[in-house]
């Protein structure tokens, strides 16, 4: 891609999210409920203290307004507030990506090469006792829930053996390398056995299809060991296809952590939107929905790039 | 040894490595025994702020370190905190004006208490505090308190003494029980996005040290704490309370279980059960100042008829609602909680007798038709029941109600909603009866529910003799009238029947046998009010 394609691929962004933001804010509002709903079984919290409390946030006004109003802000680089903390709306999101950034690293890492080895493997042995038993596990991987596989190891590890802390990102007041390490390994892995499960199937498939192209038998024919030609040719011709899936799930990967980080106590960014979803912190919300679907669209730009960069032919002007 | 089997090795191997190495990693940190004087406390919500009079939380962590005037005990009682005494008329703290309008109520401070920061507390901080909170531009969620008081004035730094514009009963329940802000750090400055709303400086037993979003609020011990047991000891026993922030109730008990939690105060019912046994966990039952009951639409010309209020309220059973929330609530047959003085045990009641109901209903002339709905002169007894959507345990009792009303011939269906939608439905009147809870503070203002011109009065419900009753009650000082009033209200309650009260909540605190010394606390000052007495045994 030369640069002035990219600059005109980033540029097209700007009206994309506009849009986004458009259908979120709609949907986001049509949805019931509202911010003040916390105090719904306070009787001290009488309707006029509600309506001041509406009016200081301009959720009185109609939607079309308040939609007009936020996008102006926001065109400025102004997030707002949020209902719940009265805290900037950026100070939030900051604060609360570093863990997930961290979380989805590990896991992509742990499951990129679970996905490498399984995939390579059940691909040579396409058929036999080993292969299945991978297909076992990776529908494993994509069928059981992520919470229920959660509780399950957190009953294993914590309850049990006492290994592990069940959850949280690091032990309050002792932190240290190794704790937060011990803190991150059971969510990791919970995210990244589903994940990777997925990346596995990708991988597999494009392996078997790649081993049938007669590049393969030519390599094998000038006799190049089959690891070699499992990874020097198989391998770097399947990735490409399943580059666009993995980059897409990167993205749902930091958006998306939502249940793994609720069933963990993991502060990130998928915490921070099952909060504000109860709290219906609109503000927030459009943050947090704004900076994901940027996320989405950014790490599709990022597959793209990549792909041309593996495959010759897909590179244009 | 074939490829395959290799690989299972490798991987097996290097599974049990793994585990190792996390255990090694963790420092070896036996999870299960803490031998730190430390406490960890669960939270099930994520907290919004630390400013007692913003939050929409009960103020758990805030508890803790804030302090108020007054405090209401484990019998909802008021006791003194950083004032020396309860204000009574008895002990000269309020004197009614001669013309019977107004009040003026004089707390004596106490002596050599100080802010976390060490700067003194004094009558100038309490003055401050009515101020900020009835200034407009804080956006409080409650300003209960701060606009009956119309002046205040400190003839010295350990003596506030409030002006009422009239006869306030209630005037404890709010504003100088929540707790007092310092004057010295918070003049001046705009209360909505304070950095106290992060780090609250009291004058309470813990002090915040950290507080991470999402996660903890770590409070250490004050050393300079004011207050001492019996035996001479400065107060709290505990060295640290950590406030861990686990919105999912699972991974909280999971927590429990394992060790790295030592209180959560309150166990979801249905999971309240699998605790029970567990070694070194306690469960403790607290009541709450909650009623759940279900309300009449006095719009609805069928809901006016007393017959057919009767009927329902005989033909509801508690015991199955009871049973479908785990067992822990108990029966309700009065809007006033049970441990309150003011509940009358002998109010009028309808037991649960179906075939009363049904001929209640038959004398009243509401005959069944022949889809077994009773109607007279056309007017079916069919109404829509609404209570709010999500609320699981609301659901479940609300279809037990359902039922109940359908086996006396009256038909009856969900029409629950969520959020906005919902409330407006309760306080606009947009219902045939709803299903729902109160929860109050130790000084329930029931006008707000029951009176013609009541804030929360969705019913529009309407007796001269009740607004005249409720009028007396909160217009006096004197127990004994206020008693009376209270009786009467009861019984014209049970009379009128605008609502039928239902169940009483309990809550259920899961504890670590090692913590000794906890007092549940049924209000809205939570449990931890009370914590500097808390003590870890080794």
């Amino acid at each position: 891609m030369s640069a002035g394609a990219l600059l005109r691929r980033l540029l097209g962004v700007i009206p994309l999210l506009i849009g986004i933001s458009l259908i979120l804010f709609a949907v986001i509002h049509l949805a019931p409920g509202g911010p003040l709903d916390v105090y719904a079984d306070n009787p001290s919290v009488t309707p006029e203290a509600l309506a001041r409390i509406a009016r200081a946030y301009g959720l009185d006004r109609p939607l079309t307004v308040q939609y007009a109003l936020w996008l102006k802000a926001m065109l400025i680089g102004d997030w707002g507030y949020s209902i719940r903390t009265g805290r900037p709306v950026l100070t939030e999101i900051t604060e609360r990506i570093g863990p997930t950034l961290e979380l989805a690293a590990v896991a992509a890492s742990v499951a990129l090469l679970m996905a490498m080895a399984l995939g390579v493997v059940a691909a040579a042995r396409d058929g036999r006792r080993i292969d299945r038993v991978i297909e076992l596990v990776t529908l494993g991987g994509l069928s059981i829930p992520v919470f229920w596989l959660g509780l399950v190891l957190q009953y294993l590890f914590s309850v049990k053996l006492g290994w592990l802390p069940s959850a949280g990102l690091e032990t309050i007041g002792g932190s240290s390398f190794g704790d937060r390490l011990a803190h991150l390994v059971m969510p990791a892995a919970v995210l990244a056995f589903a994940t990777g499960a997925a990346w596995t199937r990708y991988l597999r498939a494009g392996m078997i299809d790649a081993l049938r192209q007669d590049y393969v038998r030519t390599a094998y024919a000038k006799g190049l060991s089959r690891p070699a030609v499992l990874l020097r040719h198989g391998l770097r011709n399947a990735i490409v296809p399943a580059i666009s899936i993995i980059a897409l799930d990167l993205a749902s990967l930091i958006s998306g952590a939502v249940i793994t980080e609720a069933v963990f106590a993991w502060p990130g960014i998928g915490s921070l939107f099952v909060e504000s979803l109860d709290g219906r912190d609109y503000p927030v919300l459009m943050g947090v929905l704004l900076a994901g679907s940027a996320a989405v669209i950014l790490a599709n730009l990022l597959a793209d790039l990549v792909q041309g960069l593996l495959d010759p032919r897909l590179r244009d002007g | 040894m074939t490829d395959a089997s290799r690989g299972q090795n490798w991987s097996r191997r290097g599974a049990l490595g793994g585990i190792a190495a996390a255990t090694t990693l963790s420092g070896c940190r036996p999870l299960r025994r803490r031998a730190d004087n430390t406490l960890v406390a669960g939270l099930t919500y994520d907290l919004d702020t630390l400013n007692v009079y913003s939050t929409g939380f009960l103020g758990d962590v805030q508890a803790a370190v804030v302090e108020g005037l007054l405090a209401p005990d484990a019998h909802a009682r008021y006791v003194p905190v950083l004032a020396t005494s309860v204000p009574s008329i008895a002990n000269g703290g309020i004197v009614i004006d001669p013309d019977g309008t107004g009040m003026t109520i004089t707390y004596a401070l106490r002596r050599g208490v100080r802010w976390h920061d060490g700067a003194p507390f004094t009558a100038a901080d309490v003055a401050f505090t009515w101020r900020a909170v009835r200034n407009p531009a804080f956006l409080a969620e409650s300003k209960d308190g701060a606009e009956e008081i119309v002046a205040i004035e400190t003839p010295d730094p350990f003596t506030v003494v409030c002006r009422y514009a009239k006869v306030t009963p209630t005037f404890a329940a709010t504003l100088f029980t929540f707790g007092i802000l310092p004057k010295h750090l918070l003049e001046g400055v705009n209360l909505n996005n304070a950095p106290y709303n992060e780090r609250p400086i009291g004058t309470g037993p813990f002090i915040v040290t950290r507080f991470r979003r999402g996660q903890y609020v770590l409070t250490e011990r004050n050393p300079h704490y004011w207050r001492r047991d019996a035996a001479g000891r400065q107060l709290p026993y505990i060295d640290r309370l950590i406030f861990k922030i686990i919105p999912n109730s699972n991974t909280l008990l999971t927590q429990l279980r394992s060790g790295e939690l030592d209180l959560v105060t309150q166990t979801p019912y249905d999971q309240a059960k699998q605790m029970n046994g567990l070694a070194g966990v306690d469960l403790v039952r607290s009541p709450l100042l909650s009623w759940q009951h279900l309300d009449f639409n006095f719009r609805n010309p069928l809901l006016r008829d007393p017959a057919i209020r009767r009927a329902i309220a005989h033909a509801l059973d508690r015991s199955a609602m009871v049973k479908v929330n785990g067992g822990f609530q108990t029966p309700a047959w009065s809007v006033v909680v049970p441990i309150f003085d003011f509940h009358d045990p002998h109010a009028l009641r309808y037991p649960y007798d179906p075939v009363r109901a049904r001929a209640i209903l038959d004398a009243a002339g509401y005959v069944p038709g022949p889809d077994g709905v009773r109607a007279r002169a056309g007017a079916r007894l069919s109404f829509r029941v609404v209570t709010q959507a999500g609320k699981a345990d609301d659901e479940l009792t609300q279809q037990i109600i359902l039922a109940q009303l359908k086996a006396i011939g009256i038909e009856a269906f969900a029409d629950n909603k969520m959020g906005i939608a919902y409330r407006q439905a309760r306080y606009k009147g947009d219902f045939d009866m709803t299903y729902s809870s109160w929860v109050t503070g130790v000084d329930p203002v029931y006008s707000r529910f029951f009176a013609t011109h009541g804030s929360n009065n969705g019913q529009a419900y309407s007796n001269p003799a009740m607004d005249r009753i409720l009028a007396q009650m909160e217009s006096t000082l004197d127990p004994v009238e206020r008693k009376r009033a209270a009786f009467e209200m009861q019984h014209l309650l049970a009379v009128d029947l605008p609502t039928i009260p239902l169940t009483n909540a309990v809550a259920v605190v899961s504890k670590n046998s090692r913590l000794q010394g906890f007092t549940p606390n049924p209000t809205n000052m939570t449990p931890y009010v009370s914590c500097a007495g808390w003590r870890l045994n080794a």
